[in-house]
């Protein structure tokens, strides 16, 4: 932390870098933990549906709703800043689409869940869907809350009241995040038409390693026989190119090897 | 429980006819999918692992025709509808919503991703799920997908960093998941688009109207509302309503049914075929206003009433060609000007009354009408001050002389029986289910109404140009040189 002595030359640009850093750092984790919430919403009310995926569901929701207040507070407080310069502002608009849009995604996701736990009540676990899926939303969930490994004790039985006290929270919790959307769009005005996106169209291929992997489980529409087929084939040619280079390394190291010695 | 933001909130978000999905989802659905009563469920095998809670077809058909005690084809096409509406997906051939009755493969689809009547589905979801399906297939999407992706770049313009961003954040949250469960996820996301933004060609399920601005699901009469009905209102409005006895209005709903219901398409066969039922227009094309040759049952329901004659294009032109054949032609445009001036735009109305008064009322009047003192007297005062109803009076003895008595002669005349003669009975089409499928896809939509509403009025300006018979230079004519003068040139009107 440096020594704030300085009140000329750069300080300010240096403090608002900083607070966009920071802004940044606070979106990502928002938008990272909005989506594991997806995930993990998408499994209320299948087979997998249990107290431990409530359970994880609620933890994810608390981190959301503290990362969000955390963004509010953040964005607010430097948007109504009127000595920012434009540069940063336009930054800090982009990041603030960004958190209101999350937000958003956040809220919608609340609701649903939150209707479906109506239906899909866990004292009557025999209405659930069954949907294929086979596992739980731990790893998601750990992915969202940031620790590497989730030990849950499950307890087997559910407790009295607990699921009528867990819909109230969620109620006011809702409540709370609709309130949080309505003040940031009093509070701090942003023209969304303003504001240009900069990042690219497409998003860009990520770690193209898993996408053999996951070609031979895809259930692909056109010919899934066929495509099966071909993506095994494809795999054995890559493990045979690979195969290849390595034993002509090692012929190369050797040759190398008998030269110089 | 009702989650409102007024300031995203436009008031306009019921979807009535979605009402429907509470009862789908609640009751079949759970039913369905239970483990021992519900349908069967086998496992899905695919190269490396399988996957468990696959239903075929034929299973899904038979148990809801035992469920329900209704025959197998109607199963299917229940069947077909909960695929259509997205509770249930198929595995194979995902971009066909319907239930095919063998052993291909459909699963149910999770909750999350059921359709609900209080949340239309948003296009940043959309867009989330194209740049999610960019990035898993390396930018190869389909083709209506990348207009949508690019037509979405450009109007969400503002949130795409966000979306980029969040579709690159559920495709890591993605692949923390098993195998298995990753590929259902997929899977059901894929389901969960084609139902709601389909492919170009298909018909989409979720198609539903106009958004309402009331809840259709809420209570419509509050407690506070219904008293103040039953004490203080309907009786002090009970003197004053117009009242018909129940056996006169039965009676007269049971009359319309019996003669109209060989005409109802859906109740009785259409010929040549039911457009609704085997997308083929040809019904509608040999029954359009203008067309030359009427159909036989368009003929017969000239002969119900003076009304039908009336309000069938075709049959008022029948009427019109009868009347100038007996020169009494001007009771129907006398009686077409009324209905211009009160359907019509307020702007020229006055014009138009007095455009009316000078043709048709006024003393030696070319094409003068007979009607009586009395109302000649009070429609001549009321054209002091014209308005929309000053005609009506007039209009309806107009109305009523040619119902009693151009009417009548109408249905003897030669013009009739000519109609009649040459009206044709189109014959009844039968498609194969693959000519079905071929109509299915060759729908256009119709004749745009400003092309309609074009040709409208170029009839009308054609029946104006070949112009009224004058009858006082007739009259005139005819006095003077005895009876082999030709009618005189139509005046330009």
């Amino acid at each position: 932390m440096p020594l704030v002595n300085n009140k000329v030359g750069d300080d300010c640009t240096v403090g608002t870098d900083q607070a966009l850093t920071d802004g940044k750092a606070l979106v990502d984790s928002l938008i990272k933990v909005v989506a594991c919430y997806r995930h993990l919403a998408s499994c209320v009310g299948g087979c997998t549906d249990s107290l431990q995926l409530r359970d994880e569901l609620r933890q994810t929701r608390d981190k959301a709703q503290k990362l969000a207040a955390a963004n509010c507070h953040h964005l607010t407080s430097h948007l109504r800043d009127k000595s920012l310069p434009e540069e940063q502002r336009k930054e800090m608009e982009l990041l603030w689409v960004a958190f209101s849009s999350s937000l958003e995604l956040l809220h919608a996701d609340m609701c649903k869940v939150f209707n479906m736990g109506d239906i899909f009540s866990l004292a009557n676990s025999a209405v659930f869907v069954q949907t294929g899926i086979q596992g739980g939303g731990s790893e998601v969930a750990a992915r969202a809350l940031s620790m590497p490994d989730l030990n849950q004790a499950q307890s087997p039985v559910l407790p009295e009241g607990l699921e009528t006290q867990e819909r109230s929270t969620m109620e006011q919790e809702i409540s709370q995040v609709d309130h949080m959307i309505t003040d940031m769009e009093m509070k701090v005005n942003v023209l969304r038409w303003m504001v240009e996106s900069r990042g690219p169209q497409y998003a860009e291929p990520l770690n193209s390693t898993d996408s053999a992997s996951l070609a031979l489980l895809s259930m692909d529409e056109e010919q899934p026989g066929a495509e099966h087929e071909a993506a095994r084939h494809h795999s054995q040619m890559l493990m045979m190119l690979l195969l290849l280079a390595v034993i002509l390394l090692a012929a190369a190291l050797s040759v190398s090897v008998v030269i110089f010695s | 429980m009702t989650i409102k933001n007024a300031m995203r909130d436009h008031g306009q978000r019921y979807r009535p006819r979605m009402a429907c999905l509470k009862k789908v989802g609640s009751a079949v659905l759970l039913e369905m999918q239970d483990p021992k009563t519900g349908v069967k469920s086998q496992l899905q095998r695919l190269v490396i692992t399988t996957i468990p809670h696959a239903i075929t077809g034929e299973d899904i058909v038979a148990w809801l025709a035992n469920k329900f005690n209704i025959s197998a084809e109607e199963g299917r096409s229940l069947g077909t509808m909960l695929v259509a509406l997205g509770y249930i997906y198929p595995l194979q051939d995902h971009k066909r919503l319907v239930v095919k009755p063998d052993a291909s493969l459909y699963r149910f689809q999770t909750p999350y991703f059921w359709p609900a009547q209080q949340w239309p589905v948003e296009d940043t979801d959309y867009a989330i799920y194209l740049a999610k399906r960019n990035i898993r297939k390396k930018g190869i999407l389909e083709l209506y997908e990348q207009e949508q992706y690019n037509h979405l770049h450009k109007w969400m313009n503002h949130k795409w960093d966000f979306i980029v961003m969040q579709a690159k954040e559920q495709y890591r949250a993605g692949k923390e998941r098993k195998k298995p469960d990753r590929a259902v996820f997929d899977c059901q996301e894929r389901a969960y688009w084609v139902v709601h933004r389909p492919p170009p060609g298909t018909v989409s399920g979720m198609d539903y109207g106009l958004d309402r601005l009331i809840d259709p699901n809420a209570e419509e009469v509050t407690e506070t509302d219904l008293i103040f009905l039953t004490f203080l209102w309907l009786p002090s409005l009970s003197c004053f309503l117009p009242r018909v006895k129940s056996s006169v209005s039965i009676g007269a709903l049971v009359k319309f049914v019996t003669t109209h219901k060989n005409h109802d398409p859906f109740l009785a066969q259409c010929l040549p075929s039911n457009p609704w039922v085997t997308d083929d227009v040809s019904y509608w094309t040999l029954n359009m206003a203008n067309v030359e040759i009427p159909t036989k049952m368009r003929v017969e329901r000239w002969t119900f009433s003076f009304v039908e004659l009336l309000e069938d294009p075709r049959g008022r032109d029948d009427f019109r060609f009868f009347l100038k054949k007996e020169f009494s032609g001007e009771n129907l445009a006398f009686w077409e000007g009324c209905e211009d001036l009160k359907w019509g735009a307020a702007a020229g109305m006055s014009e138009k009354a007095q455009h009316i008064y000078k043709t048709f009322l006024a003393r030696g009047a070319p094409r003068w009408i007979n009607i009586d003192g009395t109302t000649m007297e009070a429609t001549v005062r009321g054209l002091k001050h014209p308005h929309r109803y000053v005609l009506d009076a007039a209009q309806t003895h107009i109305f009523m002389l040619m119902k009693k008595d151009s009417y009548g002669r109408y249905l003897k005349s030669q013009v009739f029986k000519d109609t009649t003669k040459n009206a044709i009975n189109p014959e009844e089409q039968k498609f194969t289910d693959a000519q079905l499928d071929q109509n299915a896809r060759n729908r256009r939509p119709s004749l745009s109404p400003i092309a309609i509403r074009q040709m409208e009025l170029e009839q009308k300006a054609k029946l104006a140009a070949s112009g009224p018979v004058d009858i006082t230079q007739v009259m005139s004519k005819l006095s003077k040189q005895g009876k082999d003068a030709p009618p005189p040139p139509p005046p330009k009107k």
